[in-house]
């Protein structure tokens, strides 16, 4: 049966071939953008007014790179986004797997209803309720510091769901086996379930990164000094006050992007069949 | 000694606690305030004024929030149709069986996880219509330069493009997902049948396929009626409006013209319109296709 399957559902040899060549040609089209922006962020000025343009620099010019390490304080801006996103990736680990815990494995009253207006929250997009939690940091004073960067953001219903329903394959006969040795449930948690879930753990961690480090709304509202800029609010700026030094700008956006892209190529298999999970379970 | 049910009640209720406590502070209450503010005229400085419903009626008579609803929908049609085909059409290339999936996978992803201001930069320089590459590449193939971000109407067919090309790899991913958990018996039985490999397409794929092709659908309207970071790095909403997507109208009138209240509106307004999608998504979407 498998065979004939097999037979069936690969394509032949040339069908093959025009396939992969489509693909091919998609994914390069899709990429140009990244190819403009290194070949952009080395070229000196006259290449970049050139017309038509020029695929490659004839000569590299590390100028764009030089300034926004000297001119502006790019390394803070990057120190800023590293500080925030990893502390936002930690504590939505740590804080997710407890409440994921507690609906996967605790038989607690209201659990249900509680479960279920944490899903709910998922409904209102951050875009909607910005005015309201602009004014509650205005009037905490936590406008322009970490915490407004961090805080809102440490817990999230996704990643809840997402571990929860991780926790829950694990087998019953492991909690009962550690309840009856008298194994406390946070040491349960850090030493069992921890272990075993290695993965979903990591996934969360990544998606709570990435999710981050590219965010722009929140960001751009809730600070405004250089002190607490981040690279995507500072790529703003940096385009309102140099308008057109292209070199500059993508050598910019090359610094914002290629970390995360480098991250990606290591991790893309945990990340991307975390999205299939996310888009089947709906 | 606390007996084991009021030990699980506690226990269970402060590993939630943290959570409940920051959506509470940073989500329900805030979506409460924000009808409230809704109904007030309020500047930040001055105290609130309750005005009823005048900053709804107010908005309604808009002639600019007509405007940006109108943007927001041509956004909308613009790239949900094309981003959902061409992911469906990557994704079924990529089912067949071809050699190094992952590449591809990895590849086609790479604008999904790229940030949005950065690839805006970029795109800017890609449409800039004197130097830009863009036009130059519509010049090898004898057509005529455009405008881009220049012109009112091209502006947002720049800004559609650009969340297409943002968002194509993530429901193809998705949409793979979908295809690689039809059961391969179906196309078996359908082969012993003598059906053709497009009446599999048509007769299997397509149909199991649906409730995968909704949800992405679904979040993919979602996701366009959020677009922001694209319009403020590309076109601050301009030509003339012409891309002054309902976002944009939103963060404009809330952090550069200080009217909070009639903000507010404009927010409960947005958020009509993605409940009454994530509902149908919740109604609609339940409905799984069971494949065994």
């Amino acid at each position: 049966m498998s065979k004939l399957r097999n037979k069936q559902r690969t394509s032949s040899w040339g069908m093959k071939l025009i396939l992969e060549f489509l693909l091919l040609l998609f994914v390069l089209i899709v990429n140009i953008p990244f190819f403009w922006m290194i070949s952009t962020s080395f070229k000196y000025a006259p290449e970049i007014l050139a017309y038509p343009p020029k695929l490659f620099p004839s000569k590299l010019n590390f100028d764009g790179y030089k300034y926004i390490w000297t001119l502006v304080p790019f390394g803070r801006y990057f120190i800023n986004t590293l500080f925030v996103s990893i502390s936002i990736a930690v504590c939505k680990i740590i804080l997710a797997s407890f409440s994921a815990y507690a609906f996967a494995k605790i038989p607690f009253k209201g659990k249900n209803t509680v479960f279920f207006i944490f899903l709910g929250t998922m409904m209102i997009p951050m875009e909607v309720i910005i005015i309201p939690n602009y004014i509650t940091l205005n009037l905490i004073g936590w406008l322009d510091t970490y915490w407004a960067l961090i805080i809102p953001f440490i817990v999230g219903a996704f990643s809840i769901f997402l571990l929860r329903q991780f926790f829950m394959q694990i087998p019953r006969d492991l909690d009962d086996a550690a309840i009856i040795d008298g194994c406390g449930r946070t040491r349960y948690l850090f030493t069992i379930i921890y272990p075993l879930s290695k993965p979903a753990l990591l996934t969360v961690g990544l998606y709570a990164f990435l999710a981050s480090w590219n965010s722009f709304l929140w960001p751009l509202i809730v600070t405004n000094s250089d002190k607490m800029r981040v690279i995507q609010i500072a790529l703003k700026a940096l385009q309102d006050s140099w308008m057109i030094d292209w070199t500059s700008l993508t050598a910019a956006s090359a610094i914002a992007t290629v970390p995360i892209i480098i991250l990606f190529f290591f991790v893309q298999k945990q990340f991307l069949e975390g999205i299939a999970i996310t888009g089947l379970k709906g | 000694m606390l007996k084991r049910k009021q030990l699980d009640n506690l226990q269970g209720w402060l590993f939630i606690a943290p959570p409940l406590i920051i959506f509470s502070v940073f989500i329900f209450i805030p979506m409460l305030v924000a009808l409230f503010i809704s109904l007030q005229k309020w500047n930040l400085l001055s105290p609130m004024r309750f005005v009823g419903f005048a900053n709804y009626s107010k908005m309604f008579s808009s002639g600019h929030f007509w405007n940006s609803v109108m943007v927001s929908l041509l956004y909308v049609a613009g790239t949900v149709p094309i981003t959902i085909l061409l992911g469906l059409i990557i994704a079924i290339m990529l089912n067949q069986g071809i050699r190094v999936v992952s590449f591809y996978r990895i590849m086609i992803y790479l604008p999904v996880i790229t940030s949005m201001a950065a690839a805006a930069i970029v795109f800017q320089y890609l449409f800039e219509p004197n130097i830009g590459l863009f036009n130059h590449i519509l010049s090898l193939f004898g057509l005529p330069p455009m405008q881009w971000l220049n012109d009112r109407h091209q502006a947002l067919i720049a800004v559609i493009i650009v969340g297409i090309w943002k968002r194509v790899g993530y429901n193809a991913i998705i949409l793979l997902a979908g295809l690689q958990a039809i059961p391969g018996y179906y196309y078996d039985a359908a082969t012993i049948d003598g059906a053709s490999r497009f009446q599999m397409v048509r007769k299997i794929t397509i149909p199991l396929l649906s409730s995968v092709t909704f949800f992405v659908t679904v979040m993919q309207i979602i996701a366009s009626l959020k677009v922001f970071t694209s319009i403020v790095i590309m076109t601050e909403g301009g030509p003339a409006r012409g891309t002054d997507v309902l976002p944009y109208f939103l963060y404009k009138n809330a952090f550069q013209y200080h009217k909070m209240g009639y903000a507010s509106a404009a927010a409960i307004f947005l958020f009509t319109i993605i409940f009454i999608f994530t509902i149908l998504q919740f109604k609609f979407g339940e409905k799984k296709v069971h494949y065994q």
